[in-house]
């Protein structure tokens, strides 16, 4: 026991007290996604809607469009009654983001439309696509007359425009639900990459493992302080990582995500969010500590733990179709049964038995990997293979 | 005669890989690094091993420090078997070599603490020896540097003091002045000398003829892997001195092979 706290206080020793480990495993992740997120989502809102304002100058706006033109706050519709060439002029040069002229009875002709000599009316609209404004004006004027043309074509309407049954919470937590598990995963295993290949193939290839092996120290006790403290480091960078994501997650959604909130999450929720991570992260740290001690250099455990990247993310993926319905066993299978547990948790329906499993067979799993790394350990065709 | 180390038919082969092969020019896929050997060291005396590069003296101290396995053979420090009871051998002896390494980026005295844990040692006990040790080789002033920013010979004195940080009656140091200069050679073996003062047993392998002659009491020499010579130093050195011992044997045996 004394072997084991040994061995973790050396490995937090050599973490936290390198301030460049420190910042590049755990604080650079979570900052780094919340930033980029964040600044997707406002650089994709900035294209969509925007507080900006557009002039546009409309001749013989027709009475039956100029309410619902002034439900559009974007676009700030003057009347124009000069000559047509001052106005392209204005648009030309950007004072004017958009220059429309209607058909000067716009209403009557509309009014006739079922009348076979009926023609079609041309609206002449001037902009310039080389000014992001005037492209942008163009576009919502255009969308609001495609909705007004579809209105008195009317030949049938979504009552009210359908009735959505779901309440916010659950709409949320089932984007979320098909996003997170397959990025929290892949972020739990950057974690663990992080730290494990370093300090297992990095500490056999430096030769300060051999000597630890000199010592009384147990291998199984190197083995168990290793995995729980690498364990504990991965799981401080998959969290704020995690942070990071489910923070700019409003940011990156905007508008679409109103319903979004984290207290729509339970405290039982999180501990069991929190106990799922740690459970994954000791099977990952297990699973490439041991791939870790077959390489002869951290270069050589890296190619060897990226493929094993690649079946994470691909096991991600495959979990986010199948999740809920599944059948109690597949919680068995590690790392799926995770992305699915977090799935679960995520859509607000995770169930006590899927739980349990998922972290009886995380646990079992990891406990077998510390066995093999003790085997490893001991084996000098492993630990002295040059 | 209290015998603390006892060596029998002692044995160990490795397999070349291709790459190995080549690297070594020959085309055995198997190289016995170290064969039937036996000799046994006495409480209290300097035991030397002495032997070209390539003879097989690293491959059997690392047998005696329970790094690796004999093939075949046992040898028992202190009674206890490196084979059957690893773990106790362990907790008895120091070892000293090149291949073990310290982590550059603690310091001394986080090292010492934390190889003093490993071993379970006291740590009143451990305050004292830390104290004692960093004074007699300077480490003091450098107790808190980053092993990274020390010197070579710096270095190898702080391995040299955390492989004898459980105050072991049996220590093992392989080639422990290789790579110093006279001086930091000389502290070294001075050590080696106080140690044996206190009664410690010490086996030591070097190809350094001079060094065998200055401070060992008796001495093996190994050739391929096999004992060629065993027997006090005055005795080997009673005719000539021992390079010119050293050469008659390697060449009698170059000849026998013929
Ligand atoms: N892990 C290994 N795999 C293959 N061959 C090995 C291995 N370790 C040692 N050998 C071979 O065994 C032989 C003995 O090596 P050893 O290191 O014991 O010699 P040594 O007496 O310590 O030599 P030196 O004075 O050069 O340190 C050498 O031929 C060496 O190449
Ligand atoms: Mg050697």
């Amino acid at each position: 026991m004394k072997g084991i706290i040994a061995i973790i206080k050396k490995e937090f020793a050599r973490f936290f007290l390198d301030r460049r480990m420190l910042i590049t495993t755990i604080l650079l992740p979570g900052i780094l996604i919340y930033v980029v997120y964040t600044l997707m989502g406002s650089v994709v809102s900035g294209l969509v809607s925007g507080d900006s304002q557009y002039a546009v100058a409309v001749k013989n706006m027709p009475q039956s469009l100029s309410p619902l033109f002034s439900t559009v706050q974007q676009l700030q519709i003057t009347d124009a009654d000069g000559n047509d060439d001052d106005y392209k002029a204005q648009v030309e040069d950007g004072r004017l983001a958009l220059y429309v002229v209607f058909p000067e009875d716009f209403d009557e002709a509309i009014a006739d439309k079922n009348d076979p000599a009926f023609q079609t009316l041309q609206i002449e609209m001037w902009y310039n696509s080389a000014d992001e404004n005037s492209s942008l004006a163009y576009s919502l004027f255009v969308g609001v007359l495609d909705a007004y043309e579809e209105s008195i074509a009317n030949l049938f309407d979504v009552k009210d425009g359908g009735y959505d049954l779901a309440s916010d919470a659950s709409v949320t937590s089932y984007i979320l639900s098909a996003v997170v598990p397959m990025v929290l995963l892949v972020l739990l295993f950057s974690g663990c990459m992080a730290v494990a290949p370093e300090s297992i193939a990095g500490e056999k290839e430096r030769g300060t493992l051999a000597t630890m092996l000199v010592t009384p120290v147990k291998r199984s006790h190197i083995a168990i302080g290793k995995i729980v403290s690498l364990s504990c480091i991965s799981l401080l960078s998959g969290v704020s990582s995690f942070l990071g994501l489910i923070l700019s997650l409003p940011n990156l959604m905007q508008g679409a995500f109103d319903g979004f909130s984290l207290s729509m999450f339970s405290v039982g929720d999180y501990f069991m969010m929190l106990g799922v991570m740690l459970s994954t992260v000791l099977l990952l740290v297990g699973v490439i500590s041991c791939v870790s001690a077959l390489a002869k250099s951290v270069k050589e455990a890296s190619s060897y733990v990226g493929p094993l990247n690649i079946i994470v993310i691909v096991v991600g993926l495959l979990s986010s179709f199948a999740g809920g319905a599944a059948s109690p066993l597949l919680y068995l299978i590690p790392v799926y049964n995770s992305a699915m547990i977090v799935t679960d948790i995520m859509a607000l329906s995770v169930s006590p038995l899927a739980f349990a499993l998922t972290m009886l067979s995380n646990i079992v799993v990891a406990g077998l990997l510390v066995f093999l790394l003790t085997r490893m350990f001991n084996s000098e065709k492993i630990m002295f293979n040059k | 005669m209290d015998i603390v180390l006892s060596v029998q038919n002692l044995k160990k082969q490795f397999r070349l890989s291709y790459k190995q092969q080549k690297l070594q020019n020959t085309d055995k896929k198997v190289i016995t690094a170290v064969d039937n050997l036996s000799f046994t060291a006495n409480r209290g005396e300097i035991f030397g091993l002495l032997g070209p590069n390539g003879a097989g003296k690293t491959t059997t101290l690392r047998m005696l420090a329970t790094l690796i396995t004999p093939d075949s053979g046992d040898a028992f420090v202190e009674g206890y078997s490196i084979v059957k009871e690893p773990d106790k051998v362990r907790s008895r002896i120091g070892f000293l070599t090149g291949e073990l390494k310290l982590e550059d980026f603690f310091t001394p005295n986080y090292l010492f603490n934390f190889f003093s844990e490993l071993y379970g040692i006291e740590e009143g006990v451990r305050n004292s020896r830390k104290r004692e040790l960093f004074s007699r080789f300077g480490i003091d002033r450098f107790a808190e540097v980053k092993l990274a920013n020390l010197s070579t010979g710096m270095k190898q004195k702080v391995s040299l003091v955390i492989s004898v940080v459980n105050d072991p009656d049996f220590i093992i140091f392989d080639e422990p002045t290789n790579g110093l200069d006279v001086l930091t050679a000389k502290t070294v073996t001075d050590f080696l000398l106080e140690l044996k003062a206190q009664g410690k047993t010490i086996i030591l392998s070097t190809h350094i003829f001079s060094l065998v002659e200055k401070i060992c009491d008796r001495a093996g020499i190994i050739i391929d892997g096999r004992l060629a010579a065993l027997d006090t130093v005055s005795a080997l050195t009673a005719q000539k001195n021992l390079e010119d011992v050293f050469f008659d044997i390697y060449a009698a045996r170059q000849g026998g092979a013929q």
